[in-house]
């Protein structure tokens, strides 16, 4: 197995904030690891700083063993660790299709699907997703729980063997986000390692068998999901903001 | 070879399909009226009609970097005036035939494309644009205030390519030509590129794309047709001056390519005959003819946000349609 992902020390400061405060942990090759953490723990922070969208003020993240602290997104896309957003967004004026094969043209989506298979590979993306009706169709025009479909299908096209999932379930009804549940836990079958996060840990409960807590850009529990619930310091974290949790 | 030729034979059947279509008909219909304007034995028009065909050129190539790329120049001048002043100094000064001297001229422009280009990456929206701008009044003034290539009087009395009924099939060659090419890149996967990194950067950068490599990649294409219009243009009037650098030739560029509708390439065609023909009659007016497409263009931004190429061959075809009794 080993490990995948090594995140050390990292710490971001946004002016006086600290939105990730010296965190360290890994992630298993393999493994669907969950990220639990109220409202503005830092959660988003994280994966921004693990997708190269934002640069660390000290610390350091390695992939596969490779020191990617400081790389720009799309090298670290090639490396194969692609990640989804929180706030969906799309390529508005192309089409469905389109929208993903944006995302097999990348160099390693080429490598994978190669130059002839990119349409084909694009097509069976979108059917994976559960969209291949509306592959034709602008993605102004779709409902959200189709938009975080496509999120995710956009992220496929570049033949990730990591995800960074954020919020993969935010606004979905609950018939939507068992769909996606179905696409994650298919996902994993095929040996993709996944990293989610959810501030509400009931969605996550079936799904990953081990969670990080985050509170005010530190990590305040590890364990499987039962425990992390019960978890005095992580029940405090979220009784403190008045939020609903497990 | 059985591929080859079933290839050619599908081809041939989807251009029977374009062409008995309302778009393929129309666009067949307009590029024999275009073909006859000589045989009308007009020079006048000819000579204006030549005009416009440039000018389409060099606002279909900014329609592929702003309209296609998302990347808003206002500097296209300097591209357009690069390529003019080489090619006019290959010309007189080294006595190099026409077509090698647009191959050189352009060739400059596309370097000039990489040297705008490359600053210019970081700036975004109305930074981008203020930025491309700056270069181009750099490159304006140089040529207005040196005195190297003529100075303010420029290179004049470049030999004719050819009589204006020539000249006229030449320019309608190189027209159709870059059109033809241009809509095939902004249609073809680099397209498809180009299209994404405009509707959301960072969604492209996240599904793995080198925006920066691909920008620049759309300002060199960009750059590459406006040296090929600014060459014409030259060998067009056969001298060149400082004047083609001018500011106001980049904004010339975004009036027409927004009359025909930005993101098209073929809106150009509509724009800058509309601009040509409208500027030719309002040539009387002098300085007011540029207030009055500003007024226009306003209107057009206003009334009919994609220009007017689309709406107006929707309206034609509801036209037709009610004709035929559909
Ligand atoms: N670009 C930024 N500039 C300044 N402050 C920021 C920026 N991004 C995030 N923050 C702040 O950092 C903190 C952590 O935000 P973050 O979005 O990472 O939280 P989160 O755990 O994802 O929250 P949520 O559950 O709402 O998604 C917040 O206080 C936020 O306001
Ligand atoms: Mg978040």
């Amino acid at each position: 197995m080993g490990l995948i992902l090594e995140v050390k020390n990292l710490t971001k400061k946004f002016g006086g904030l600290t939105a990730v405060n010296d965190v360290n942990f890994e992630v298993h090759r393999g493994e669907i690891l969950g990220l639990i953490g109220p409202n503005g723990a830092g959660k988003t922070t994280l994966f921004q700083l693990i997708s190269g969208f934002e640069k660390p003020n000290s610390g350091s993240v390695r992939f596969n063993g490779v020191d990617i602290t400081g790389k720009r997104p799309y090298q670290i896309v090639n490396l194969g660790l692609a990640r989804t957003f929180q706030l969906v967004r799309s390529f508005r004026f192309l089409s469905l299709l389109d929208n993903i094969s944006v995302a097999c043209l990348s160099p390693r989506g080429r490598e994978a699907f190669g130059e002839v298979g990119i349409d084909a590979a694009a097509s069976s993306i979108l059917a994976s997703v559960g969209l291949v009706d509306k592959a034709r169709l602008p993605p102004v025009i779709l409902p959200h729980g189709d938009l975080r479909k496509l999120e995710i299908g956009k992220a496929l096209g570049t033949n990730p063997e990591f995800l960074l999932l954020d919020e993969p379930f935010s606004g979905l009804a609950h018939e939507e986000s068992a769909g996606i549940t179905r696409l994650i836990e298919q996902l994993h079958e095929e040996g993709v390692t996944v990293f989610m996060t959810g501030h509400v840990l009931r969605e996550l409960m079936t799904l990953v068998p081990r969670v990080i807590a985050m509170h005010q850009g530190r990590l305040i529990a590890e364990g499987p999901p039962k425990e992390v619930a019960s978890n005095k310091i992580v029940l405090e974290a979220y009784l403190g903001r008045g939020e609903g949790f497990a | 070879m059985m591929k080859l030729q079933f290839d050619w034979r599908s081809r041939l059947s989807r251009f029977r399909v374009w062409a008995l279509s309302f778009r393929g008909g129309i666009t067949l219909l307009c590029l024999v009226g275009l073909l006859l304007v000589p045989l009308t034995g007009r020079e006048y028009l000819a000579r204006i009609v030549i005009t416009a065909m440039i000018l389409t050129i060099f606002a279909a190539s900014w329609d592929l970097l702003a309209g296609f790329a998302g990347q808003v120049s206002f500097g296209h001048a300097a591209f357009f005036g690069i390529s003019g002043y080489v090619t006019a100094a290959f010309v007189k000064f080294v006595g190099a035939p026409w077509f090698l001297a647009i191959f050189i001229g352009t060739g400059w422009a596309v370097v000039f494309s990489l040297l705008i280009g490359i600053p210019c990456l970081r700036l975004k929206g109305p930074y981008l644009a203020l930025g491309t701008l700056a270069f181009a009044l750099i490159l304006y003034n140089l040529f207005l205030t040196g005195t190297w290539l003529g100075g303010t009087e420029g290179i004049s009395a470049l030999p004719n390519i050819g009589s204006v009924f020539v000249e006229f099939y030449i320019m309608a060659a190189f027209m159709v030509a870059s059109l033809i090419i241009m809509r095939a890149i902004v249609d073809s996967r680099l397209g498809t590129i180009l299209k994404a990194i405009r509707d959301d950067e960072v969604g492209a950068d996240a599904a793995g794309i080198n925006t920066t490599v691909y920008k620049l990649v759309a300002f060199m294409v960009s750059g590459l047709f406006a040296g090929i219009s600014g060459a014409l243009f030259v060998l067009d009037i056969t001298a060149v001056n400082p004047a083609v650098y001018q500011p106001l030739y980049s904004f010339y560029a975004i009036i027409m390519a927004s009359i025909g509708g930005i993101a098209t390439i073929y809106g150009s065609i509509v724009g800058s005959f509309l601009f040509t023909l409208l500027s030719e009659f309002l040539r009387p007016l002098a300085a007011a003819s540029l207030l009055i497409f500003a007024t226009l263009l306003i209107l057009i931004i206003r009334f009919s946000e994609e220009g007017v190429m689309n709406p107006f061959l929707e309206h034609v075809r509801d036209l037709w349609d009610k004709i035929r009794g559909r």
